[in-house]
């Protein structure tokens, strides 16, 4: 690939905006999280560090916003005058939305981070050169800086705990940006898959990690362009469409009705997560 | 007379260090025709003994006969010792030959023969045989030494396997987007996929 290539036929390796007359055509991942079900649990963000080979940093990194967790359980206490323990919280799962039109891929200086064909917000890490650029522009604060050289000089993972690491992923080195990639390498896996059988992948058939140990079964994935997809089916009912800013819950007569909402939608990032409200009072 | 003393003091240094500069450079990935580097392995394997053509003394034995896994999964692979012996504890002819003595020896000792990689791609790129086997010679019914030599070489030609392509992105790329046909008889044509995660992890 050529630079003069590249720059000539930009069009053809730039994704368009759905929006745009090159919608998504074979697939098209997204997520929907379901806050009433989640409890706060954190399996899903332990199940993520090790599929993704995430090093655990420590209390006095983590700290410093040194750690490395691609997702998180976001926490929030009930604003009316009570105490601990009766305070009351309410959990949402941080992870990048892997949003359309992701503030990220137009800053970064080397093309480190793009658009697939799939709808994914992807991260190069080889060409990354770590000018934390994305993640200043990231509203969500879902990108995460590797300060430090986890594999050799902050050793995280000693001998013989190297050997339990996903062959699938790399391990990333110092100075490089990484984040959620909605479990990739089990994608591309259940896209050959179902290649080789000539048909598409089916709903179900892949599980990110996360949704895979989620104890209440909070966390739905698949393809929005599948209309058996149980992901497309939530997505519809609740209205929510990928490429508004503006959903029908925002609408008066419709926001007791539905639950569907995206985080800072009004952005116009076009995020492909989609949480459900809480329903119920908080635990206590 | 203590000016050339300077200078050849000078040159012998310089001469020193161009010397150990060159001892510790590293290998470059691709030399002026394109090979890898030649990797020494426990036993000197003739491919073209194995898989080479009839005419040539060759045996035309199938690529993916030993290379199994090739057409159903991400790596090719080694085949395990055993399918080596399945065929020469028959083959009375060349038992007392140096090389399958040895290899008779790792059979007997019960232990695996610790081939060399020879066409080892960076941890941080995923390269897929399934996807290539099953395109170009299940779909498009090309012939596996040629699909297979697309990116090793003509390994039937050779006796050690050596890297003959570049193996590097702009390498790969440069494939990706050329139109190949869909299949053996239409007359469709798709390219590979550019987006970075295909490869990339």
């Amino acid at each position: 690939m050529s630079i003069t290539n590249l720059l000539e036929n930009w069009s053809d390796f730039r994704q368009q905006h759905p929006s745009d007359d090159r919608p998504h055509r074979e697939y098209k991942w997204a997520m929907s999280i379901d806050l009433d079900a989640c409890t706060g649990c954190n399996a899903c963000s332990v199940a993520c560090y090790a599929e993704n080979n995430l090093p655990v940093v420590g209390k006095e990194k983590f700290a410093h916003g040194h750690s490395h967790h691609w997702i998180r359980i976001e926490r929030y206490w009930d604003n009316d005058g009570r105490e601990f323990a009766d305070q009351g919280a309410q959990f949402l799962p941080m992870l990048c939305q892997h949003c359309e039109a992701a503030p990220c891929e137009t800053v970064c200086p080397v093309g480190a981070t793009n658009h697939t064909a799939d709808g994914l917000n992807s991260q190069v890490y080889n060409r990354c050169v770590g000018s934390r650029y994305c993640n200043a522009n990231c509203p969500y604060k879902a990108r995460y800086f590797n300060w430090y050289d986890y594999p050799t000089t902050d050793n995280v993972w000693p001998e013989p705990m190297n050997q339990q690491l996903n062959p699938d992923v790399t391990v990333r080195g110092k100075g490089v940006m990484e984040k959620c990639t909605f479990c990739v390498q089990r994608l591309t896996v259940a896209k050959s898959d179902a290649r080789s059988e000539g048909r598409s992948v089916l709903d179900g058939e892949v599980q990110t990690a996360c949704q895979q140990v989620c104890p209440t079964g909070a966390i739905s994935f698949g393809n929005l362009v599948d209309p058996l997809a149980k992901v497309g089916k939530q997505w519809m009912t609740q209205q929510v469409e990928l490429n508004k800013d503006k959903q029908a819950k925002d609408t008066a007569e419709e926001a007791a009705k539905l639950r569907g909402y995206r985080i800072l939608e009004e952005l116009r990032t076009y995020p492909s997560v989609m949480y459900l409200e809480q329903l119920r009072e908080s635990a206590i | 007379m203590y000016c050339f003393l300077r200078l050849s003091v000078l040159l012998v240094g310089l001469i020193v260090s161009a010397s150990s500069y060159a001892a510790n450079a590293v290998q470059p990935l691709t030399t002026a025709d394109d090979l890898g580097p030649k990797v020494e392995q426990p036993i000197e394997f003739p491919h073209d003994r194995h898989a080479g053509d009839a005419a040539k003394g060759g045996m035309e034995i199938n690529c993916m006969y030993c290379h199994t896994y090739a057409r159903r999964s991400i790596v090719a692979g080694i085949p395990p010792l055993q399918k080596c012996i399945g065929c020469h504890q028959s083959i009375e002819s060349v038992r007392e030959t140096p090389r399958i003595k040895k290899l008779f020896e790792y059979w007997e000792a019960k232990k695996a023969v610790p081939w060399k990689k020879v066409h080892d791609l960076p941890d941080f790129v995923r390269f897929n045989h399934e996807r290539h086997i099953q395109r170009f010679v299940f779909a498009q019914n090309k012939p596996v030494q040629e699909a297979c030599g697309y990116c090793h070489g003509d390994v039937k030609t050779m006796t050690v396997a050596r890297r003959q392509k570049p193996l590097s992105m702009g390498w790969c790329v440069s494939c990706h987007q050329k139109d190949h046909p869909v299949d053996a008889t239409s007359t469709k044509t798709t390219h590979g996929p550019n987006d970075c995660w295909q490869c990339h992890k």
